[in-house]
C-alpha cells in the first residue's frame, strides 16, 4: 500500500517538477511547482514526518509560490517567449561533459578513504558528529550531492544569463 | 475493517452534507439578515419566508449558460473555483464538531480527523483556497479582475501573520496543536477569557482572510465591478460563491473551538452547543457587514501591518511573560 502511494507520488513529483521547467507560460510553469511542492508533502507524510509535510505547504506552497505568483502578475508576462539558438550552446555542452566526467570519477573513486561500517556511538565519539556526517556525504550518497550540487551551479548561472539578456 | 470503513464512510458523508446544508443556508441567514437590518424582508417568494430559496439559487446555477473569455487562459480559468471549493470543503475534515458519541455499542468521535497538527493544516489549506480567487482574477483577461487578484494575493500575505501570531498564543496556553486537544483544554475556562486580545485579532484577520466586509477588497463592488469572479458565469461563479460561504462556516467553526470552548456548555449536548456557537459567529459576520463601510485599499495594508503584526508580537510576548510569571 505505502509503496504505491511512494511510487505514484514520486512519480507525479518527478512529472510535475520537469513540467515546471518546460512549461512555456510563467504562471502554469509556477503552478506546477505548487502541485509537486504537494506531492513532496505527500512524500514526507510517508516518511512519519506529518510535521515538516505540513510546514511544506505552509512555508512552501502557500507563503514562497503565493509571491512568486504575486510577482508574476505584476510583471503581466502573458506572452509566451521564445528563446533562439545560441553559439554558446556548445560551450555549454562540453561543460556538460566536463562534469560528467568528474561526476564519474568520483561515483568510481569513492568509498577508498571512507570510514567503513554503519553509524554508531563509538564512531560517533572517535570522529565527531560532523566528520561521520561528512563522511557519509562523500562516500555513500556523493552521487545525490554532487548532482544538488550541479543543479545550484546551473541554477545561478541560468539566473544571471537570464538577467545579462535584459541588459544587453 | 469493515466496520471502521462504514463507519469512516458514513461519517464523512454527513459532515460533508451537513457542512453543504450550512453553506447554502448561510446565504439565507445573510439574504434575511441583511435585509431586516436594511428594514426590508429579503427573499420572500420561494417558500416560507423563502426557505427554499438557496435550493433554487442552486438549481439556477446549474442551467444558466456557461461563457469562457476567448481571452482567457482556459485550464486556469477551469481550476480557479474548483481549488477554491476543493480547498474550503478539505478544511472541514478536522473540525471537532462533539465529542466522542456511542450509538449502537460503537463509540463514534464527532469529527473526521484529530491530527496532531490541526491548527497549521488549517492555516496551510486555507492558504491554498487563496490561490483559486487570484488565479481566477488572473486567467479571465480581464483587468478588473486581474486587479481582484492581486488583492486577495497580497491581503492574505498581510493578513496570516497576524492571524497566525495569535493562533500561536492559543497554542501557548493550550500546549497542543491538535484541534482536540485545545476544545478539550477548555473545558474549565474558555480561551476568550485566557486570551482576550488573541480573540480579537483572529476575528479581525479572519475576516480578512475570508474576504468580507469591511475587507472585502478582491471584490469590492464599487470599485473592481465585482474583482475577481467578474468573467465567471453559471456553476463557477456558484463555486466560488459556496467556497466564500464555507470559508465563512470554517471560521466561525474556527473561533468556536480555538476561543469559545467548542462542545463544552451546560444542558445541551455538545454538538449542540457547537452549532449554537458557530451560528452566534456566522450571524455577527453578517451583522458587522451591515454596519462597517468598506476600508480603502491602503488602509487595509496599513491595518494589517502597523497595528494587528504589533499587537499580535506582543499578546505572544505578554502571554510568554505571563506563563513564566504563574509558572504555567
Amino acid at each position: 500500500m505505502e509503496l504505491i502511494i511512494l511510487l505514484i507520488c514520486g512519480g507525479l513529483t518527478i512529472i510535475t517538477s520537469l513540467l515546471v521547467i518546460f512549461a512555456r507560460n510563467t504562471v502554469h510553469s509556477a503552478l506546477w511547482m505548487v502541485a509537486s511542492f504537494f506531492f513532496m508533502a505527500v512524500l514526507y507524510l510517508l516518511l512519519q514526518a506529518e510535521f515538516i509535510a505540513i510546514l511544506q505547504i505552509i512555508v512552501y506552497a502557500g507563503a514562497i509560490m503565493m509571491f512568486i505568483i504575486y510577482a508574476i502578475m505584476m510583471l503581466n508576462l502573458r506572452q509566451e517567449e521564445r528563446a533562439p539558438m545560441r553559439k554558446t550552446k556548445v560551450v555549454g555542452v562540453v561543460a556538460l561533459l566536463v562534469l560528467f566526467l568528474e561526476l564519474l570519477v568520483v561515483a568510481v573513486g569513492r568509498g577508498l578513504l571512507a570510514i567503513k561500517g554503519p553509524v554508531t556511538d563509538q564512531l560517533m565519539a572517535k570522529f565527531g558528529h560532523i566528520a561521520v556526517l561528512s563522511n557519509f556525504l562523500f562516500s555513500d550518497y556523493v552521487l545525490p550531492f554532487e548532482l544538488a550540487s550541479i543543479l545550484l551551479t546551473a541554477g545561478v548561472v541560468g539566473a544571471v544569463i537570464l538577467a545579462k539578456q535584459k541588459s544587453e | 475493517m469493515i466496520e471502521f470503513w462504514t463507519i469512516l464512510i458514513i461519517k464523512t458523508l454527513v459532515a460533508f452534507a451537513v457542512s453543504m446544508l450550512i453553506v447554502a443556508y448561510s446565504t439565507w441567514i445573510e439574504r434575511k439578515v441583511l435585509g431586516h437590518v436594511q428594514l426590508r424582508y429579503g427573499p420572500m417568494r420561494v417558500g416560507f419566508h423563502g426557505l427554499l430559496q438557496p435550493i433554487a439559487d442552486g438549481v439556477k446555477g446549474f442551467f444558466k449558460e456557461e461563457l469562457i473569455p476567448d481571452n482567457a487562459d482556459k485550464p486556469v480559468f477551469l481550476l480557479a473555483p474548483i481549488i477554491s471549493i476543493g480547498a474550503a470543503i478539505t478544511l472541514v475534515v478536522v473540525i471537532p464538531f462533539g465529542d466522542t458519541v456511542t450509538i449502537m455499542g460503537h463509540k463514534i468521535p464527532l469529527y473526521l480527523a484529530d491530527l496532531d497538527i490541526g491548527i497549521l493544516f488549517v492555516l496551510g489549506i486555507s492558504t491554498i483556497g487563496s490561490y483559486g480567487g487570484m488565479l481566477g482574477g488572473w486567467s479571465s483577461g480581464n483587468k478588473y479582475g486581474v486587479i481582484g487578484g492581486l488583492r486577495a494575493s497580497a491581503q492574505m500575505i498581510s493578513y496570516e501573520l497576524p492571524m497566525a501570531l495569535a493562533v500561536i498564543s492559543v497554542v501557548m496556553v493550550s500546549g497542543t496543536l491538535s484541534l482536540v486537544g485545545i476544545v478539550e483544554n477548555q473545558a474549565g475556562l474558555w480561551n476568550v477569557v485566557k486570551q482576550p486580545l488573541a480573540f480579537f485579532l483572529f476575528i479581525i484577520c479572519g475576516l480578512a482572510e475570508i474576504n468580507r466586509t469591511p475587507f472585502d477588497m478582491p471584490e469590492a463592488e464599487a470599485e473592481l465591478a465585482c474583482g475577481f469572479n467578474v468573467e465567471y458565469s453559471s456553476m463557477k461563479f456558484a463555486l466560488f460563491f459556496m467556497a466564500e460561504y464555507c470559508h465563512m462556516f470554517v471560521f466561525a467553526a474556527m473561533v468556536t473551538t480555538l476561543f469559545l470552548g467548542g462542545w463544552y456548555g451546560p444542558l445541551l449536548p455538545g454538538p449542540v452547543w457547537f452549532f449554537i456557537k458557530t451560528f452566534a459567529i456566522i450571524f455577527f459576520c453578517v451583522w458587522e457587514r451591515s454596519t462597517f463601510p468598506r476600508y480603502r485599499y491602503d488602509q487595509v495594508m496599513e491595518l494589517g501591518w502597523k497595528v494587528l503584526l504589533p499587537a499580535g508580537l506582543l499578546n505572544i510576548l505578554l502571554t510568554g511573560l505571563w506563563m513564566l510569571v504563574f509558572n504555567i
